[in-house]
């Protein structure tokens, strides 16, 4: 049996904790740094150039390389500083949460509002760098509003997920961290999916996200209204991953004090 | 308001327990499995039926060792942790000062730390736009206000923290050892500003080890023993049975 009543416990709302939280992120990020921003985009920036130096060559058949290979890099360094960010935001949140009744849910959801404004930052350069590889604007262009939102649900249910686990073990986070790379390199990111051997492309579509690129490229590199079938798919994992991370979190949270 | 009588806060039956990690990581894969987490960790019980009861404006002070479950039965009063059973009823808004200088960031300034830490300990933008010129002059930071506070020392990182959580009178505060820092000007500045609050109807429950804090400013006391009110009263009364228990 149980009967909690707190009466005007709050009246600071939720989205307001979240704003502040974010502004703390993205404020202490680039506080205290020379360059500042510029290191968010330098990550990516050392990734094409190795791209461009390594691959372009060994993917003739990929046209305009640097072009392709910029629009998957964007949103690879999206979706793995989030996931990392976010992983870790509650267990690092640790002293709050111990102080103060927040929702811990509050911590992932500013570590992704920090990583979306973040994105949208980086967009200002890497657009005139993707003007110089010869990008052209379109209508269909606007089309990456939703498939950012969907990569954005997709990146928020598997980090919610991973991190819910992290505050039970440590390991998670670790892990998560070591196989970043191997993932980046499993999906189409630095080559095309049609450079892989048909019978084994399956095994390419077994990582969702595999399907997220795809619309991305067709968007942004072939100037194209993305795939219906990868729309679709896409939509999927990220309802089915975001009702997985959610009911996750649901189960695990009430333990969450007892092993921050 | 007039209902002094009533209480403020009650809880009965309470029960909370932590879960303690078994075997360290024996296996993910069998927590994956169960989800109930059964198999990995264990239960312990910190709170074994908590009854109690606090009337509005009252001042109760909570005694007990080092692991009596004080600190937890402040956080489950607070909302910070759920019950696993047992029913709590709080009819005001906490502010919690389990720990000074929680929520600050070290890289922002004074200001923005004000505007942060406000909305975490559950202010409105409207409260904080109204409260942050008592902030800033109770703080008597002045100046170093916009200074970031990885350059305040320990002592101004109290003041903020503590002007946050008091500039406005909150209807139940709870106070965990928090005050065992900052320099004794500010601490006796602090005494005066918890004390005009109790003024003004603030319901306070305080945890402290000196019984002599407790004696000197509390009206009633809660005396806690592995997870167990054994007595709670008026302060002389228990006060004698806390120390002759820890003689």
């Amino acid at each position: 049996m149980k009967d909690i009543k707190y009466y005007n416990q709050r009246v600071s709302s939720y989205q307001q904790i979240i704003f502040s939280l974010t502004t703390r992120n993205i404020k202490v990020r680039y506080k205290n740094s020379v360059l500042g921003f510029a290191w968010s985009l330098l990550n990516p920036l050392v990734f094409l150039g190795i791209f461009v130096f390594i691959f372009s060559k060994a993917f003739p058949a990929i046209e305009n390389y640097p072009l392709y290979a910029v629009t998957g890099l964007i949103f690879w360094t999206f979706f793995s500083t989030a996931s990392n960010q976010i992983v870790v935001s509650i267990l690092e949140s640790a002293e709050i949460l111990k102080s103060f009744s927040i929702p811990p849910i509050v911590f992932p959801l500013a570590a992704l509002m920090s990583a979306l404004v973040n994105l949208l930052f980086s967009f200002i350069p890497f657009t005139a760098l993707m003007f110089f590889f010869g990008f052209e604007l379109k209508w269909v262009t606007l089309m990456i509003i939703p498939v950012i939102l969907l990569l954005a649900i997709f990146t928020f249910g598997l980090s919610l997920l991973l991190c819910s686990l992290n505050v039970y073990f440590r390991d998670v986070s670790m892990f998560w961290g070591t196989i970043n790379p191997a993932i980046l390199y499993f999906t189409p990111i630095a080559y095309a999916s049609t450079l892989v051997p048909e019978h084994l492309r399956w095994l390419l579509k077994l990582n969702p996200l595999f399907h997220y690129f795809e619309i991305i490229r067709d968007v942004l590199y072939f100037g194209r209204f993305p795939s219906l079938f990868y729309l679709g798919t896409s939509t999927m994992f990220a309802v089915f991953m975001l009702t997985f991370g959610v009911f996750t979190y649901n189960k695990l949270k009430r333990g969450f004090i007892s092993c921050i | 308001m007039s209902k002094t009588e009533e209480f403020i806060i009650k809880a009965s039956d309470l029960h909370v327990s932590y879960l303690v990690q078994r075997n360290g990581i024996s296996s993910l894969k069998n927590m994956l499995l169960s989800f109930g987490m059964k198999s990995l960790f264990e239960k312990k019980e910190v709170l074994k039926g908590v009854n109690l009861e606090i009337k509005r404006g009252e001042c109760v002070g909570l005694l007990g060792r080092n692991g009596s479950g004080k600190s937890t039965l402040l956080r489950t009063l607070s909302g910070i942790i759920q019950p696993a059973s047992g029913k709590v009823e709080v009819l005001g808004r906490v502010a919690p000062m389990l720990a000074l200088g929680v929520g600050l960031e070290k890289e922002l300034t004074g200001y923005e730390n004000i505007m942060l830490c406000g909305t975490l300990m559950g202010m409105s933008k409207q409260e904080l736009k109204d409260s942050i010129g008592d902030i800033i002059s109770f703080s008597e930071l002045g100046e170093d206000i916009n200074m970031q506070i990885k350059r305040y020392s320990s002592g101004m990182r109290a003041r903020l923290s503590f002007s946050i959580a008091l500039a406005r009178t909150p209807e139940i505060l709870m106070i965990d050892e928090a005050l065992a820092v900052g320099d004794a000007g500010f601490k006796a500045k602090c005494w005066t500003r918890i004390k005009e609050v109790r003024q003004l109807g603030c319901t306070i429950i305080y945890v402290s080890h000196f019984p002599a804090e407790i004696e000197g400013f509390c009206d009633k006391a809660i005396f806690l023993k592995n997870g167990k009110i054994v007595m709670s009263g008026k302060v002389s009364e228990v006060m004698p049975v806390y120390l002759t228990e820890y003689k």
